[in-house]
């Protein structure tokens, strides 16, 4: 029997898998066929409510290194993936420049694409904005969401829908925070971008990225201009291997793609 | 891209100067380079550490199938190194290269957690991995520090497999390179680097300018642990894969490993009670 040719064909057939999983960042299958997992209950038991980052005034749930998954491999951890219970150094500095200039979203009705653990949109949310939409394709996200926006007492709607690709005219501010470290993902989310610019030209789009290679080499970062910069934290850094400077982009229309 | 600095009124400034003026400017260019070095890594996929060696039958080799493997603890200590260059701002890019089978991949994904941007995969299987040796991979080093315009290359000093402690030389002298081989400190000074290397008779301390290749020893750093959110990031930073032909490379065997044995095993001592039994025992088998 030829084992060579069976192993080939599951190689081929886990690697598209893997490709759709990581670029659409589904929920792994194992819990979708397990209708009791209670993500309230997991994130509960799992993270613990911290501080500890650029933006203390936001608490939100994550996990630390005093959570036991924070050792875990990739393969160990019960859900697939909990980008949520992280606090990436991209959004850290999104908030932090929402939090120290909050007439950027005051009265103005914002989307936080990617949400994550939804600090971005919750800075947004105490800063004044008119209406706050956090958007996640991850449901273990929305419900993380939800909770870190009870913990700061502000109200946020949520969405679990697919946003990338679609045009959104009745948004004054897009939030990307930490989207570009995937090439191919950043290549999707700028074409995205461009399109979302024609469409609705009042539209602001704000950007925060840690330096991440696949966001400094990529040529859609010459339409962006930076707004500000943010030298990470001790524990930023130390949790983020190799990353030290954070920066907040704008999307600049006057700019050219070079 | 570039900071501030404007470099076409300078040069119209210098070049109407004398030779002082145009070696000022080449070690300023040299100070850029330093800030924006690309640091090539390369990890080998490797029996663990902690697992028990054992001889194959037919005493052609060691038992590899099923045996936990790891990424060899110099190259995870080289790895380190180049993460720490590019904390402390000297580095802008690290590449975590591995040449061996599919499984390899796993290595460079380790790698990518520890801090790499992107990885390189030479793809060598059956046969040909098992008779690939340093001359082989520094072969491709060397092809692959030219073609992604490296300046850097830190490699780990030996394998514990191979224990050949050839890749990291052979490297710099394909690329006539300078090198710095056992490396316990590495730091940057002005043009160049400064780095203190472990010999037998103690510390030496020596000056490499740019680019070079150093070989890190175990006092270099203590390795990071990959954490779940940095596993996480690395599932998306892209590795590119090859093959060794990729690169002009053919992968003959220059060796034919003859036999592997296990080490004799130790024979048996014998305890005395006091010195006098020392003394008459040695006498007794001739020694004294």
């Amino acid at each position: 029997m030829n084992y060579a040719f069976t192993y080939k064909m599951y190689f081929k057939a886990n690697l598209l898998y893997q490709r759709l999983n990581l670029l659409f960042r589904r929920c792994h299958s194992e819990r979708r066929d397990n209708p009791s997992f209670d993500p309230i209950k997991f994130i509960q038991g799992n993270t613990e409510i911290s501080t500890n980052h650029m933006t203390p005034e936001i608490k939100l749930h994550l996990i630390t290194p005093r959570c036991a998954l924070w050792d875990s491999g990739a393969d160990q951890c019960p859900v697939s993936d909990p980008f949520w219970a992280f606090y990436w150094p991209g959004g850290q500095v999104l908030t932090r420049y929402i939090l120290d200039n909050g007439s950027v979203v005051k009265d103005k009705s914002v989307l936080d694409v990617g949400s994550g653990c939804g600090a971005s949109a919750i800075a947004a949310a105490m800063r004044g904005a008119r209406r706050v939409l956090a958007n996640d394709i991850d449901p273990v996200a929305a419900a993380a969401m939800k909770m870190n926006a009870k913990l700061n007492s502000v109200n946020l709607e949520t969405s679990t829908d697919n946003l990338i690709g679609q045009g959104l005219h009745q948004w004054d501010v897009v939030f990307l925070g930490d989207m570009f470290y995937d090439e191919e993902f950043a290549s999707t989310v700028s074409d995205w971008l461009k399109t979302l610019k024609q469409s609705n030209s009042s539209c602001e789009i704000l950007i925060g990225d840690p330096g991440r290679f696949s966001f400094e080499e990529h040529p859609a970062k010459s339409l962006l201009c930076k707004v500000a910069e943010y030298e990470l934290d001790e524990v930023c850094r130390r949790e983020n291997n190799g990353l030290t400077l954070g920066g907040v982009w704008a999307y600049d229309p006057t700019r050219t793609m070079k | 891209m570039w900071p501030i600095f404007d470099y076409g009124r300078f040069v119209s400034i210098i070049s109407s100067s004398d030779v002082y003026g145009v070696v000022w400017m080449r070690s300023l260019a040299q100070l850029h380079k330093m800030a924006n070095l690309r640091v090539l890594v390369g990890v080998k996929r490797v029996i663990d550490y902690a697992v028990k060696i054992r001889v194959k039958p037919d005493n052609s080799g060691v038992v590899t199938d099923g045996v936990k493997h790891s990424m060899n603890p110099f190259c995870e200590i080289a790895m380190e190194e180049a993460v720490r260059l590019k904390e402390k701002k000297l580095a802008k890019e690290i590449i975590a290269v591995s040449c061996g089978p599919a499984q390899a991949q796993e290595t460079i994904r380790t790698a990518l957690a520890m801090g790499a941007d992107r990885g390189i995969h030479v793809e060598v299987t059956g046969k040909e991995y098992e008779n690939m040796t340093p001359l082989h991979v520094s072969k491709i080093m060397a092809k692959l520090a030219q073609d992604q315009e490296a300046n850097l290359v830190i490699l780990g000093k030996q394998s514990i497999d191979g224990d050949n402690n050839q890749t990291g030389q052979m490297t710099a002298a394909l690329l006539d390179w300078p090198q710095a081989t056992f490396a316990s400190e590495v730091t940057k000074e002005n043009d160049h680097l400064k780095v203190v290397r472990e010999i037998d008779g103690g510390l030496e301390t020596v000056k490499v300018t740019l680019p070079a290749v150093i070989t890190a020893d175990l006092r270099l750093n203590e390795p990071r642990y990959a954490t779940l959110p940095n596993i996480m990031k690395a599932k998306k930073k892209k590795i590119a894969k090859h093959k060794a032909a990729d690169f002009g490379v053919d992968l003959t065997p220059t060796l034919e490993v003859v036999g592997v044995e296990d080490p004799p095993v130790r024979q048996a001592g014998q305890k005395v009670e006091s010195t006098e039994e020392l003394v008459a025992k040695l006498k007794d088998s001739g020694v004294v």
